[in-house]
């Protein structure tokens, strides 16, 4: 009977261990567990690795803009490398620091937020008509809207100045200006345009990020709000755009961000009229030889990325407050249009068109015309994709058959290929390490290190490589000029979107595969070779896709550290605009417009993902 | 295998957090069939990954036999893969880009077996899961029932000593949670491993253990056979974690607050003579009785009478719910209760069904010796 046998009450036979093991002891063991593997040693050698990639430049252009540059010996007294003010007062304070620095930033702040009021705008509304209406066609307006968002956004640039360029500057003229229309310059060059096209490019921000956000509104909040007798604008007003402000906030500082860094379309519609931001300073200060300047430019625009950064990063965790995890409540509901269906379908497709359409057929007519804005057959060739001896200086044949063009194609896949390649292997690992190493300072360390560059506007960081590589230092030759700078540059700059697709696929992957096959006596290697690489695969494909496709048109860490030995596609056009070759360089920005394209939608297609959820984070 | 001996095996998750694990000594015997037993967050699944060398020691030490596997003063620690341990994992964690077949396959390969061995063994435990028509499909396309066997059938094949099985049946549906509950028994009997079961259902273990383990914040609270358990809780959180519907509960030392402890403070007072060492008793619902009159209530036994307010049939049984003044008590009753509500009856309960607890919850073990003598009086 139980009443008569004896509780085991657990009690420990023999001798005693310890409780409690000596501080020495605890670290003994915890080492020898965590060296068991190689995590921790790839951990170690990675961490090291992104420290010289991406903190060394950083650290090393902060200090290029508090030290004597070389040719400024003589005049200010000092040696090579002394600790100077020099650079900041000539920046901040001195005659010229309007012209080098407050101008551009005015400018840049003017752009940015004219660009994200009219993004807002126009976004905002898109976004709503796509996600919660009875518009026509939402669901191919949902994936038309967002082609912008895919092209290279000074692909729009170049339309813009094919259509309203004006003798202002050389070169064929506009088409308004062939029919006799002289567009004003301020049309033509500078804040207006450049607003606008910043604007239309990253109008599907809002739509994606806002868009995301009234989808996965609870439509039980706004019904409870209807139960209680609130009228439509009430409920919109009280209830929903409260809960949306996170959302909205997050894209316009988002946006900020990506404007901040911005350079192809204000080098290609400010340059004629000197309208300079804060990208295109530096690019003149880098080109001018102003290291030291170009220095203080850089850390300022990286200060102002990173502050912008951070408010975001607060924002999200403030939006993470307000999460309605809606279940059957978030389904989506939609409003009748009634009679205003029909405008409301018109003004999705007239910002198509003026989004993508309309710059699209003006760079492909652009390329076939010889003279612009002349409609007639005999205008019409296609001697600039595919003609021979033709009657200009240089380039000489169409441009398909021009060897320049495939030596750029050619560069731009090795390069851009074997960066992302490199970028999304580290980030695979990266995230291995991240989660696995039992070594958490490792782990906080490999996150954030990897998770930098996307803190500092590519241009920026093009110049911190450029203040590093461009001369030999300890074993390192210089690099300036090679296609490993370039690279380099790349992979560090590819990191954040690389180290993050890694980590979220381990965090998806969990432990629990690994430590079974570990259980069942799998060693490291063997997991790695059999469970986490087979399994990770497509994620594997994403990391590299992703990063090449963004990679391809990508132009601002190029023009910085591409020389026309290494050029790319994107440098390799902007060459073309700088020399008037207009048709040639709308063809190859095509060439480039529609290799992004077709990548994004073979990415998606592959790894049945949306570009919305790539974005927000 | 040997016997695995845990002792004073230790986890913290950082320098600040509180101890998962502490100070934890355990003996799992060779062919026992063990369920660590607790709720969650107890350090139950915890205890068992640091068995299987998946958790590292924050102190303390494992021995298997005479080994030492794992220990922070000797600095000894042998990875999972050497310990020739199977783990099933709540999730399964099949791989899902292996096949059935290969899944099952895996562990033989690493050892190397010659491959007429391996298609032999893994035969045969196909076979015994019933799982050999699936051999070609992906872990996706099974049921989460035939994933579950799957997940066995994978470390039975390299016939390790001890399995240890975490939570393994808790995302099936009630059938197939019974099914294999059965169907584990028989693997125990056949493969004769030792096993180790985590696990937060008190059926589930009850049902399958040789002996439990009752786990609370870490720390083992009672370990015995599934029978002591029960009949002899060590303390109150052993007596109200075991059981559903859960022990009643009667405060002692505080007149007033409750009537019914009123009246078994009474009760006590003549039977026992160290009575302020008491610090509550408890009686569990189904070893209590109901009578509608007092010159009913059988001779020795405590009683005391309440209105019947809630009636809760739970098929095949029936649960009552009792209330004085001021406390409420559960009891189960087998017997179709011709009861609407609002009657007074008269609950009792035999002397020898009565948990005696000091004031730490602690049980006292000498009140069941002159509760039970008492019974004769």
């Amino acid at each position: 009977m139980a009443l008569l046998s004896d509780t085991l009450k657990a009690q420990a036979p023999g001798n005693r261990v310890a409780a409690k093991p000596s501080g020495w002891q605890a670290w003994r063991y915890r080492i020898k567990v965590a060296l068991r593997e190689p995590t921790t040693l790839i951990g170690v050698v990675t961490a090291l690795l992104f420290t010289y990639l991406i903190v060394v430049p950083i650290i090393s252009i902060i200090f290029d803009a508090v030290r004597v540059q070389f040719g400024h010996e003589r005049r200010l007294g000092k040696e090579v490398g002394d600790f100077t003010f020099y650079y900041l007062d000539r920046t901040f304070f001195s005659p010229v620091a309007t012209d080098l620095f407050w101008h551009p930033l005015l400018n840049t702040l003017t752009v940015a937020f004219g660009a994200i009021a009219l993004s807002l705008a126009i976004g905002t509304i898109l976004a709503w008509l796509i996600s919660r209406t009875d518009m026509f066609g939402r669901r191919w307006f949902a994936t038309a809207l967002i082609v912008p968002y895919m092209l290279p956004a000074w692909t729009f640039a170049l339309a813009w100045t094919t259509l309203f360029k004006n003798r202002t500057i050389g070169g064929q003229p506009g088409w308004f200006e062939a029919m006799g229309m002289t567009p004003p310059d301020w049309v033509a060059y500078g804040r207006f345009p450049i607003t606008i096209i910043l604007a239309l490019h990253y109008t599907p921000f809002v739509i994606l990020l806002f868009g995301s956000a009234l989808r996965r509104f609870d439509s039980q909040l706004e019904d409870s709000a209807r139960i209680l007798g609130a009228r439509r604008h009430q409920v919109a007003l009280q209830v929903i755009l409260p809960l949306m402000r996170p959302a909205l906030l997050s894209s316009m500082v988002l946006i900020f961000a990506k404007c901040l860094g911005e350079f192809g379309v204000p080098y290609v519609l400010g340059l004629p009229v000197k309208f300079e931001v804060l990208s295109t300073s530096l690019f003149r200060s880098i080109a001018s030889r102003q290291t030291g300047v170009a220095g203080v430019v850089a850390a300022s625009i990286m200060v102002i990325g990173i502050i912008t950064l951070m408010i975001d990063a607060r924002l999200v965790r403030e939006a993470r407050r307000f999460v309605t995890i809606g279940s059957k409540g978030s389904m989506n509901r939609q409003s009748r249009l009634g009679n205003m269906r029909l405008p409301a379908t018109g003004f999705a497709a007239a910002i198509f068109l003026l989004s993508v359409g309309l710059p699209l057929l003006t760079l492909a007519l652009s390329t076939v015309m010889k003279i612009p804005a002349q409609f007639t057959l005999d205008n019409f060739t296609l001697d600039y994709w595919i003609g021979t001896n033709l009657d200009t200086v240089a380039l000489q044949t169409g441009i398909l058959l021009s060897p320049d063009l495939w030596a750029a194609a050619g560069n731009t896949l090795m390069i851009v290929g074997l960066a992302s390649l490199t970028s999304g292997i580290l980030g695979l690992f990266v995230g291995y390490v991240v989660i696995r190493t039992p070594v958490r300072v490792l782990s906080v360390y490999l996150r954030q290190v990897t998770f930098l560059p996307y803190l500092v506007p590519g241009i920026a960081f093009a110049a911190a490589y450029l203040s590093l590589f461009a001369v030999p230092r300890g074993p390192m030759p210089a690099l300036y000029g090679t296609v490993t700078i370039l690279v380099l540059a790349l992979i560090a700059d590819q990191m954040p979107y690389a180290s993050r697709a890694g980590i979220s696929a381990m965090t998806q992957l969990g432990k629990d595969p690994e430590e079974a096959a570990q259980i069942a006596g799998a060693g490291w290697l063997r997991r790695m070779i059999s469970i986490v690489i087979p399994i990770q695969k497509g994620s594997l494909v994403t990391g590299v896709l992703l990063p090449f496709i963004s990679g391809i048109k990508g132009l601002s860490l190029f023009v910085i550290l591409a020389v026309p030995s290494t050029d790319v596609l994107t440098t390799y056009s902007l060459r073309l605009v700088d020399y008037h070759y207009t048709q040639a360089a709308n063809a190859v920005v095509l060439i480039i417009a529609g290799i992004a394209y077709f990548g994004t939608l073979t990415a998606q297609k592959l790894t049945r993902t949306n570009l919305a959820e790539g974005l927000g984070s | 295998m040997p016997t695995i001996n845990l002792r004073g095996a230790q986890k913290n998750y950082g320098v600040n957090s509180a101890n998962a694990v502490s100070d934890l000594d355990l003996e799992i015997r060779d062919g026992e069939f063990m369920c660590l037993l607790g709720p969650s967050g107890c350090g139950k699944t915890t205890t068992l990954r640091m068995i299987a060398g998946l958790e590292n020691l924050s102190g303390g030490e494992i021995r298997v036999g005479d080994r030492l596997i794992d220990s922070v003063a000797e600095g000894v620690f042998v990875p999972p893969e050497k310990r020739e341990m199977g783990l099933v994992f709540q999730s399964y964690a099949l791989w899902p880009h292996l096949t059935i077949e290969r899944n099952t396959d895996f562990g033989l390969r690493l050892r190397k077996l010659p491959k007429a061995e391996r298609e032999e063994r893994v035969e045969r435990v196909m076979q015994a899961l019933d799982i050999a028509k699936y051999r070609d499909r992906y872990p996706s396309q099974l049921s989460g029932g035939q994933q579950q066997r799957v997940a066995l059938a994978r470390m039975l094949a390299v016939n390790p000593g001890v399995l240890l099985l975490d939570e393994p049946l808790s995302n099936l549906d009630a059938r197939l949670r019974l099914e294999m509950r059965a169907e584990l028994k028989r693997l125990h009997k056949e493969f004769k491993t030792t096993i180790v079961f985590v696990t937060h259902d008190q059926w589930e273990a009850m049902t399958l253990a040789t002996t439990i383990a009752v786990m609370n914040e870490g720390t083992l609270q009672q370990m015995g056979t599934p029978n002591d358990i029960y009949d002899r809780p060590a303390n109150r959180f052993v007596a109200e974690f075991v059981g559903s519907p859960p022990i009643n509960i009667l405060t002692f030392g505080r007149p007033g607050i409750s009537d019914i402890a009123d009246k078994a403070e009474g009760y006590f007072s003549s039977r026992y003579p160290a009575l302020s060492r008491i610090g509550s008793i408890g009686i569990r619902p189904e070893a209590m009785g109901y009578v509608l009159k007092m010159e009913d209530v059988p001779q020795g036994d405590f009683f005391g009478e309440m209105t019947v307010t809630g009636v809760l049939p739970t098929g095949g049984s029936w649960i009552l719910e009792l209330r004085s003044e001021n406390h409420t008590l559960f009891l189960t009753t087998h017997a179709l209760p011709r009861l609407d509500g609002g009657e007074r009856v008269f609950f009792h309960a035999p002397p020898e069904a009565l948990h005696v607890f000091d004031g730490h919850g602690e049980r006292i073990s000498e009140a069941d010796t002159l509760l039970k003598v008492s019974a004769f009086n």
